[in-house]
């Protein structure tokens, strides 16, 4: 009896779909705590640490009495806050109009919307610059960039929200002798609070590590402690100042999703269960202006950007022509470090082919062990890995990138110089998106399924092969795109992780828009127009890989 | 003096065209108790929420109490409608979502009180006051549901399949307890189902429809003795 005990504990824990959590638990060891732990070393133990033998604090003291220090840190709030604001009021009353009217075009407005969230920060940054050009007031580029870029997130998570308050819950409180000002005051704003808490937060968070953006577009005036990051670690090599930034980053950004995940439990309690919204019609006049406006202002502030990025691409000395794309293939420069933008987009696709791979077993691995520790063991179980895994997500590309840098160009591991690095940083920032699209697949696989399997005599691989492997594989294609669009356009971890000799399309834009004469600037445009277009196509796609309830991102 | 309903040539069209409801007379007074009883898509819900007021009608009258309230918005109505998922707010508690409606009023902080209370007896919640709504039973739901909607004295009250979400043996119970409470109610009472017993149990007269428009029309016994038609006597029977 107590031999069969143990024997069924063994198999219930040494299940298979158990034993494949340890893949993504050594990529998280590997390449996301150690290098995460070395920023805390540097911070904490480096040697100019050491060397203040008055006291530990000296070197914060030296941090903090730095008025440049504390300045690069109050703009990085006041750029997020600002921004987050700027968005809310252009999402607000567009979200009104999606929770409550049905119109032609809807989806393909809502579509079109959802692109620039996914478009790498550098083809947005070079899109603000086709668009405005120079000019002099960098700062106002940098918050319309923000909103144009978290515009949809904020649209899509209050429009899903206030689309399931439309029901019932409104119109008891209309039979309960409620007018609309007291609907919308004491029933539909409370329920909505929580809703536009999360999405405003979620929206701070990304502003608050916005890299590209800021370094491109705010150029040499604007900092803030990404940029910061980056400019004391590349340039001035102050590793430990850099170090204690990213702790900063680190404490922050968790700090926020923490608020966030308070905001999305408090706000998916209030979502009633009850049946689809009646959408309106618009019938009156006063419904097709307000409709028509909300369609001219998103397709202004998400299409204009981008269609000067195109125009720009596409025009020299006043006339069309493909000449930048055409350059583009061309050697121009005899300089044995130039490398023609043509092998970068080569680069990519390598880097970006090996960090599909990559993230997709992981990411695979891990959902299967997930949803092992839902059904099998334990949801406590779920509830602990289930955070940790999405913890790339609320770690800044620059963090996990210098982390990366200061701690795998040493024994025990040794990547430097490795071709294999940037593929694993990419990975790793994909990494969550590739779980989020399958687990949900697979949780909405009813266990009895495998247990019919089963009995039937299927073994636990022939039940992967057979069942769960053919009902995921849209999911899995999903997560195969996110993967490749989001290595093909990640900038941040790039920056640190490329070998000069290897750039990637982002960092050649960069290296573009960093050099004077048309030519130059030109080929950003082409090069930030093609990845553009690969990645809103990768985006469609995933779209219709997915189920059509599917709110947020 | 007794308030009387008056239903005169009711029609409501879907978008697409076709009818939901067709042309519906119907007469109510006093404080009687009517069930409407149809199979799923027959209107009833519709006919409801027209009363309501929270859809209008294509063409004909809806008169309250000598008034017509075509161009009334449900808010100004006070009419009391539970409504099926019993829509409580999830953000306010049960003493909140039964003094809602005489928020609304703009009625003293001390008559809200007592009204909640007393509601809250007589629908056997009392100690429930400062629970969270997500914290109740089906059935204590329900209550708080009922609750609300008769605190701010309804002049009619409509129920919309109010134990439609409840398993069966609570649905028994509860029926029980719902007809005691509104027997006990001197306003017209229009009770919605698609349950022959409950509309029994629940209405002095019970009209079924059918394809939006009235089928037979009658107290219980007529229509279990006389059913005027094949189908009647089927529905009745399942």
């Amino acid at each position: 009896m107590d031999r069969y005990n143990t024997l069924t504990t063994f198999k219930k824990y040494f299940h298979p779909y158990a034993l494949v959590g340890i893949v993504p638990a050594i990529f998280f060891l590997i390449f996301y705590f150690y290098p995460l732990s070395g920023i805390f070393i540097k911070s904490f133990l480096s040697e100019e640490f050491a060397n203040n033998q008055h006291s530990n604090f000296g070197f914060l003291k030296q941090i903090f009495s730095s008025t440049r220090t504390l300045k690069i840190v109050w703009f990085t709030f006041w750029q997020a806050g600002v921004s987050t604001l700027l968005t809310l009021l252009c999402a607000l009353p567009c979200a009104f109009v999606f929770s409550h009217y049905a119109f032609k075009g809807k989806k393909l407005i809502k579509t079109l919307s959802s692109i620039p969230f996914v478009l790498p920060a550098i083809v947005v940054a070079t899109a603000f610059q086709a668009c405005f050009g120079e000019t002099d007031s960098p700062l106002i580029l940098i918050l319309l960039a923000h909103v144009f870029y978290n515009f949809s997130v904020m649209l899509r998570i209050i429009t899903g929200f206030w689309s399931s308050l439309q029901g019932s819950i409104k119109e008891a409180a209309m039979a309960l002798g409620a007018n609309p000002l007291q609907v919308f005051l004491h029933v539909t704003l409370p329920l909505l609070k929580p809703a536009i808490l999360a999405a405003s937060t979620l929206v701070f968070i990304f502003c608050f590590s916005s890299f590209g953006i800021i370094l491109i577009l705010g150029g040499p005036y604007y900092s803030t402690i990404e940029t910061e990051i980056y400019r004391q670690a590349a340039h001035i090599f102050n590793l430990p100042l850099a170090s204690f930034l990213s702790l900063i980053q680190i404490v922050f950004t968790f700090f926020l999703m923490w608020i966030y995940t308070l905001f999305t439990k408090k706000a998916a309690k209030f979502v009633p269960d009850a049946e689809k919204a009646n959408l309106k019609k618009p019938d009156r006049l006063l419904d097709k202006i307000v409709i028509t406006a909300t369609i001219i202002f998103i397709v202004s502030l998400c299409v204009l950007p981008l269609l000067a990025l195109v125009v720009k691409s596409l025009t020299y000395n006043g006339e069309v022509s493909l000449i930048f794309y055409w350059a583009l293939f061309e050697n121009q420069t005899d300089s044995i470090f130039y490398i023609p933008p043509f092998h970068a987009i080569k680069f990519s696709l390598f880097f970006a082919g090996a960090a599909l791979i990559i993230a997709l077993v992981t990411g695979l691995c891990a959902a299967l062990f997930i949803r092992f520790c839902d059904t099998n063991i334990d949801n406590k179980l779920t509830s602990f890995f289930d955070p940790i895994f999405m913890l790339p997500l609320s770690t800044s590309a620059v963090t996990l990138g210098f982390g990366i840098i200061i701690t795998l160009d040493k024994p025990p591991l040794n990547l430097r110089t490795s071709i294999f690095l940037i593929p694993i940083a990419h990975a790793l920032v994909g990494f969550p998106f590739v779980l989020r699209s399958i687990l949900p697949a697979l949780r909405s696989i009813p266990g009895n399924i495998s247990d019919a399997a089963s009995v039937l005599g299927a073994s636990p691989w022939k039940i992967f092969k057979n069942i769960d492997f053919p009902l995921i594989s849209k999911a899995l294609v999903a997560g195969a795109i996110f993967a490749f669009t989001i290595s093909l356009g990640e900038f941040g971890a790039t920056i640190f992780t490329a070998r000069p000799e290897t750039p990637t399309i982002p960092i050649a834009i960069y290296r573009f828009l960093g050099q004077p004469g048309a030519i130059n600037y030109g080929q950003a445009m082409a090069i930030s127009t093609i990845l553009m277009l690969v990645t809103a196509i990768g985006f469609v796609c995933i779209e219709n890989f997915r189920p059509d309830n599917s709110e947020g991102f | 003096m007794e308030k009387e309903l008056i239903l005169e040539n009711i029609n409501k069209k879907y978008d697409d065209g076709s009818l939901i409801l067709k042309n519906i007379n119907l007469k109510l007074s006093g404080n009687i108790r009517l069930s409407i009883l149809g199979p799923s898509g027959s209107g009833k819900t519709t006919l409801l929420r027209l009363i309501a007021g929270l859809e209008s009608p294509d063409s004909g009258n809806i008169i309250f109490d000598d008034q017509l309230m075509n161009n009334y918005p449900a808010h100004k109505r006070n009419f009391g409608m539970m409504f099926q998922d019993f829509a409580l707010f999830p953000h306010l508690n049960v003493f909140n979502n039964i003094a809602f409606g005489l928020k609304m009023k703009k009625m003293k902080k001390a008559q809200i009180n007592s009204r909640v209370n007393e509601m809250l007896l007589m629908t056997d919640l009392d100690g429930f006051a400062h629970r969270s709504i997500n914290e109740l039973s089906g059935g204590e739901q329900q209550r708080v549901a009922l609750a609300r909607t008769l605190a701010p004295n309804p002049g009619l009250l409509m129920l919309d399949e109010p134990l439609s979400s409840l398993d069966k043996v609570l649905r028994k119970h509860l029926l029980l307890e719902i007809t005691k409470i509104i027997s006990k109610l001197n306003i017209i009472t229009i009770f919605v189902t698609h349950d022959h017993e409950e509309a029994f149990a629940a209405g002095d007269i019970v009209i079924i429809m059918k394809n939006g428009s009235i089928e037979q029309q009658g107290t219980p016994e007529q229509l279990i003795q006389t059913p005027k038609n094949q189908w009647v006597k089927d529905f009745l029977g399942a």
